[in-house]
């Protein structure tokens, strides 16, 4: 039996999302590293995704983290195929075999979270989201999805957003009373991300570096603007960037067009693994994002001992100290001043210095803390019956409220015809596993 | 003859030790018959019967609704009620090796045998659907890519299954996991 059973304050958490590994992503990593933080607290971690490929069941991970790995297509965007009612029975009897308290669900826009979620309120458990990114409300995808939003959150026991900027942006979108939403940022593994022991001179070459997909949303248009321009201003600055997408032949253009090929090394796509080795051999990092709720990749950048220079859009303002960041508009003028201003600002900077104030600022060991504390606060909220839960799901709109209500209405005598055809008790409990704290070693040992 | 039994509502255990010598142990896991199932699927076959014929006979329908509704109950009753297995049985010969058996209602027994130095261990896994997850216990066979279940049709609760695993775990010699467990 583990520490769980005889402390009532462990809790017995299940992490919903359609994004884990061997996906790769800020969803995935932050979902991994929050739950081997909670493991090594103590509590229970489970969590539920979709199958990947030949990737199906039950896995195993570091530390005893048990995955599920349930055999739903995915269908666009990795999102699983939205049916409802689908899930009700595999997740009812995840929740059940594993003994789960606390469900937490990850990222606004994963089918898999939603329905998880919505069959996890009706049966009554303590529900906790989290909201990784910024969306609109102006297009037609963004206003479905807010109204999708609305639903689930209408219900959900706490919330938890990763800057203030992002509190703002999911309340305003889904109308939930921003005393249910907590603010816990990201972190970042500094042990991985440390600086270079011995690092290109400055007054040879400055190297700027760019890692982040190419696509629009990552502002690729202001770069094809900003590296021209910079490289004429600055004849000693050499650009690297690395990571591939749509916007990628752009990139390839401007260097065509202004012959830039032996001062901008396009790497492509970066392992995430590799992506210290590439920050390393340079001085400065430029992040041109158009959005972004909160940025892991300045946080790499910043452990790194890089100076960052950033647009200054949605949570970024929020991520690091100021004499860490140069910000600026999201407009090439604006960014190509931030560059000069950072280069100038460079002889100042101690990379290790850098490196040691981020490892006191940001850590996944403070951030599992702090998650605790939610789940403690859910826990301490009272159960409600249906019937006061369905008042809660009539104010989301004038048709849109009954349509919630009737579906919730649907899923709970779904749920009661389950209990009789398969009731619980028929759902064996499964047994804790606690590895020994040797156990991996053991087994490298023996392979070798 | 030493007998050990678990039941539960669906599957009775039983642990033959008819041969204390240990040259043979046999692990069975019996269905209980449950007579619900078979009302449900006859009353709903005559029913979709029953109503066919209403409708050719007072609504004057075409006479092939009654036949496309026969041959549909014909399907459901054989889908529903195909094959049904009485009895799984595992008899470990440690010398020899492992006979995995089904008993059919017909009185059929459909035998697979394994030998013992075939058997690279003896695994619990969890199996999950799209809609349930439930225990297997299953062999990891040498130089072959799939692994051979040892209860084919049936899927009994994990207690039962537990003593069965070990029983396989210690004919076929293998330590015990140096991970612990719980129970």
């Amino acid at each position: 039996m583990g520490a769980n059973d005889d402390d009532p304050r462990k809790h017995r958490i299940l992490m919903v999302s359609d994004f884990f590994y061997p996906n790769f992503g800020g969803v995935e990593n932050h979902i991994y590293y929050l739950s081997q933080c909670l493991l090594n607290l103590g509590h229970k971690v489970v969590v539920a995704t979709h199958a990947y490929g030949n990737r199906s069941g039950v896995r195993y991970m570091t530390g005893g983290l048990k995955v599920y790995y349930v055999p739903w297509r995915p269908f666009v965007m990795q999102n699983t195929f939205p049916t409802i009612y689908g899930l009700l029975p595999i997740i009812r009897t995840i929740l059940i075999r594993e003994r789960i308290t606390v469900v937490h669900g990850h990222q606004a826009f994963s089918t898999f979270c939603h329905e998880a979620l919505m069959h996890a309120r009706t049966m009554g458990y303590k529900v906790v989201f989290t909201d990784h990114s910024l969306y609109g409300f102006a297009d037609v995808g963004s206003i479905h999805m807010n109204k999708v939003l609305q639903f689930t959150l209408a219900d959900v026991t706490q919330a938890i957003c990763v800057s203030h900027t992002s509190k703002e942006n999911t309340v305003l979108r889904s109308g939930l009373p921003p005393e249910k939403v907590f603010v816990i940022p990201n972190a970042v593994d500094t042990s991985m991300f440390t600086p270079a022991v011995d690092r290109p001179k400055r007054s040879e070459q400055i190297v700027i570096v760019v890692i982040s997909r190419l696509v629009y949303r990552k502002g690729v248009d202001l770069l094809v603007e900003v590296i021209p321009e910079v490289c004429r201003i600055h004849p000693n600055v050499r650009f690297i960037v690395g990571g591939d997408g749509a916007k990628r032949v752009r990139l390839e253009e401007m260097r065509e067009k202004h012959s830039l090929q032996d001062r901008v090394e396009m790497l492509g796509a970066v392992p995430h693994a590799q992506v210290r080795s590439v920050l390393i051999r340079g001085h400065i990092f430029l992040n041109s994002s158009l959005t972004e709720a909160f940025c892991i990749a300045i946080l790499e950048a910043a452990s790194c001992g890089l100076l960052t220079v950033s647009t200054r859009v949605g949570g970024v303002p929020e991520v690091l100290p100021d004499d860490m960041v140069v910000l600026a508009e999201p407009d090439p003028s604006d960014m190509v001043y931030a560059i000069k201003k950072a280069i100038y600002m460079l002889p100042k900077i101690d990379p290790q210095d850098m490196h040691n104030r981020m490892r006191e600022l940001y850590d996944w060991n403070d951030v599992a803390k702090r998650t605790e504390i939610v789940y403690d606060r859910a826990l301490k909220c009272s159960n409600q019956k249906l019937l006061e839960r369905l008042s809660r799901y009539l104010c989301c709109g004038a048709w849109a409220g009954k349509l919630f209500c009737l579906v919730m209405i649907v899923g709970y005598l779904f749920w009661q015809l389950l209990e009789l055809w398969q009731p619980a008790d028929d759902i064996e409990e499964v047994p804790d596993f606690t590895l020994p704290q040797n156990c991996d070693e053991e087994i490298l040992e023996n392979t070798q | 003859m030493v007998e050990f039994s678990i039941s539960n509502a669906r599957y009775t255990y039983v642990h033959d030790q008819k041969y204390p010598s240990e040259n043979a142990d046999m692990h069975h896991i019996i269905l209980r018959r449950s007579g619900s199932k078979y009302i449900f699927v006859y009353a709903s076959a005559l029913l979709v019967l029953a109503c066919a014929i209403y409708l050719y006979f007072l609504e004057e329908k075409s006479i092939s609704l009654v036949y496309y509704s026969l041959l549909f109950d014909i399907f459901l009753v054989k889908l529903l009620l195909r094959k049904p297995v009485n009895k799984e049985s595992v008899v470990i010969m440690p010398a020899f090796g492992v006979q995995l058996e089904t008993h059919y209602m017909s009185g059929k027994v459909v035998r697979c045998f394994v030998p013992i130095d075939k058997i690279l261990k003896p695994v619990l896994l969890e199996c999950v659907t799209p809609v349930t997850c439930y225990w297997t216990l299953s062999l990891i066979v040498r130089e072959e890519s799939e692994m051979v279940l040892v209860f084919k049709n049936l899927r009994p609760p994990i207690k039962m299954l537990v003593h069965v695993w070990k029983a396989l775990c210690a004919a076929t010699d293998n330590k015990e996991e140096t991970c612990t467990h719980a129970k």
